[in-house]
């Protein structure tokens, strides 16, 4: 084969698996715009009043809000946990180190439904835990796996002598923490930050069980409004989802070179 | 490295407590719920979950499609890429990009696109009909292939991930002295290609199997009640049967298998570095 029927193979191949890959991302944008009172492609005449609808469907904002509310501060949690854990996982020669890591990364290995359903069962039956909280444990349990993984990471490149030289300049133990090792993994923790608010946001099988009256999650109540109706509006919910974690993940990889990090 | 052991435990062991009391003791029970049999332990939970036909159909079912997605994966990931790795290193990136960027959009808008393809006024149908090849619509969703087509564009570019960064560690000159010496392509494939990027076939091929396997809400859309995978059986069986043994039976095979699917990736990882 010469070399230019070689590179127009190349890009035969790349086009089918991009199409394949992206292609249904451009359908449902069309879909969700078709002027139909059912799902048709090719789009019907073109309306936006399904993206718009999507705004005024009372269940979607209750439910947009609590997953964002479960992203952000169920990551913000897992932070809190995770970030120590990392410190002392890479500073200190503790024992049961491979143990603590092992658990820590638990919830990577066990399928979400599962998760769900035992924390419905053993958490919130017996001891009347809402549904709310239980939902915000899961969500935290579910992020701290990669908070811990990619601030560790971060860490590992920071070395410990620059910490041992604050302190022996003056700086406390928790000073030199603060004024050294936190400004400078400071874009592994924005960057577990984001990882773990997209993972929460679109994660659907912990809260299967986990949702009650009035407390659904979005990717949940999405299926749901599915089963009992076929207008367009879960394919523009759809789409504008999609275009929600672009941005998300476009201003990262600006910001921080956020792919790096992962 | 700090001595101070009991400082450096303050540290971790909140996380750990965390993830045991939230984590591990809960699913450790759920487990445990298919070994209690009237008041003692014993397998009759596990003998019954399979002596039931359906249950058998939707295991078997499922690690058919994980393998076929898997190894549908890895054919087209291959081709893939090995497109992506000859590209100039600018095009690379963008490519790359594009490959990697639709794991960060929610499986549902993923999973509901197919609805929109292969539903009963979707493209697929609408061409049938408009083509006069059949008067009524076909019906598509609610079949293995739709679930399979669902599950391999989820987990699709796991596998070209692990591939392209398996031949980016393939010496540039060995492939054009493989040809040059007389190997025909498939020669190069199976004698230079593959032995070379073992690694990275694994772990795609891992990452792509315990994916459909542990997935829900393609099953869920794509499959329905008539295609009925092992997550989808497991919700099943507890909202409309309150049948918590199978489920427990369940919970065991899905993290079994996830479990050793991750033991081979960390010991493959462990015996590059």
């Amino acid at each position: 084969m010469n070399t230019s029927s070689r590179l127009l193979a190349n890009w035969i191949i790349l086009g089918l698996t991009l199409t394949f890959l992206i292609g249904p991302f451009l359908i449902i944008i069309l879909a969700g715009a078709s002027d139909t009172s059912y799902l048709a492609f090719p789009p019907e005449g073109l309306t936006l009043r399904w993206y718009l609808k999507v705004f005024t469907v009372e269940s979607f904002r209750a439910s947009f809000l609590l997953s964002m509310a479960l992203a952000i501060f169920g990551t913000l949690a897992a932070l809190l946990l995770g970030v120590p854990a990392a410190y002392a996982l890479n500073r200190y020669d503790l024992p049961g180190a491979e143990t603590v890591r092992t658990i820590v990364a638990a919830p990577i290995i066990v399928p979400g439904i599962i998760v769900g359903l035992a924390l419905l069962r053993y958490l919130v039956v017996p001891t009347g835990v809402t549904v709310t909280l239980a939902l915000f444990m899961a969500h935290t349990a579910l992020v701290l796996p990669y908070a811990v993984r990619v601030v560790s990471s971060s860490m590992h490149n920071l070395r410990a002598d620059m910490e041992e030289a604050a302190v022996l300049l003056g700086c406390s133990r928790f000073q030199a923490f603060t004024k050294v090792v936190l400004p400078n993994i400071r874009g592994g923790v924005l960057a577990a930050f984001i990882l773990g608010f997209v993972t929460s946001f679109n994660q659907v099988p912990v809260s299967l069980f986990l949702s009650g009256p009035g407390v659904r999650t979005l990717p949940i109540d999405m299926l749901a409004y599915m089963e009992i109706t076929f207008d367009p509006s879960v394919a523009a919910l759809s789409a504008l989802l999609a275009f929600m974690s672009l941005a998300i993940v476009f201003v990262a990889e600006r910001l921080l070179g956020f792919s790096r990090y992962v | 490295m700090f001595r101070n052991t009991r400082e450096g435990l303050a540290l971790a062991l909140p996380a750990a407590i965390f993830s045991t009391l939230l984590f591990l003791v809960p699913v450790g029970i759920l487990l445990s719920e298919a070994f209690r049999f009237e008041g003692g332990w014993s397998l009759q939970g596990y003998i019954d979950f399979f002596a039931t036909p359906l249950n058998r159909t939707v295991f078997l079912r499922t690690l058919k499609l994980g393998a076929l997605v898997a190894l549908t994966a890895a054919v087209i990931g291959y081709a893939a890429a090995f497109c992506i790795v000859n590209l100039g290193p600018k095009s690379r990136g963008t490519i790359f990009g594009m490959v990697v960027l639709p794991l960060m959009i929610s499986p549902v808008a993923r999973t509901y696109a197919w609805i929109v393809i292969l539903g009963r006024t979707g493209i697929v149908n609408e061409t049938i009909t408009g083509l006069g090849l059949s008067d009524t619509p076909l019906r598509l969703l609610f079949t293995e292939t739709a679930v399979f087509l669902g599950l391999l564009q989820l987990f699709l570019p796991l596998m070209i991930i692990s591939l392209v960064s398996a031949m980016e560690n393939i010496p540039r000159d060995v492939i054009p002295a493989a040809r040059v010496l007389g190997a025909s392509w498939l020669a190069v494939f199976f004698k230079v290609i593959l032995p070379l990027t073992k690694e990275g076939l694994v772990i795609g091929g891992t990452l792509v199997f315990t994916g459909s396997l542990t997935a829900y809400i393609t099953p869920a859309i794509l499959g329905g009640s008539k295609v009925l995978m092992l997550e989808t059986l497991l919700y099943q069986r507890v909202n409309v049967s309150n049948d918590f043994v199978s489920a427990s039976v369940i919970a065991m095979i899905l993290i079994v298998m996830s479990f050793s699917a991750n033991l081979l990736l960390k010991k493959i990882a462990s015996a590059r570095s």
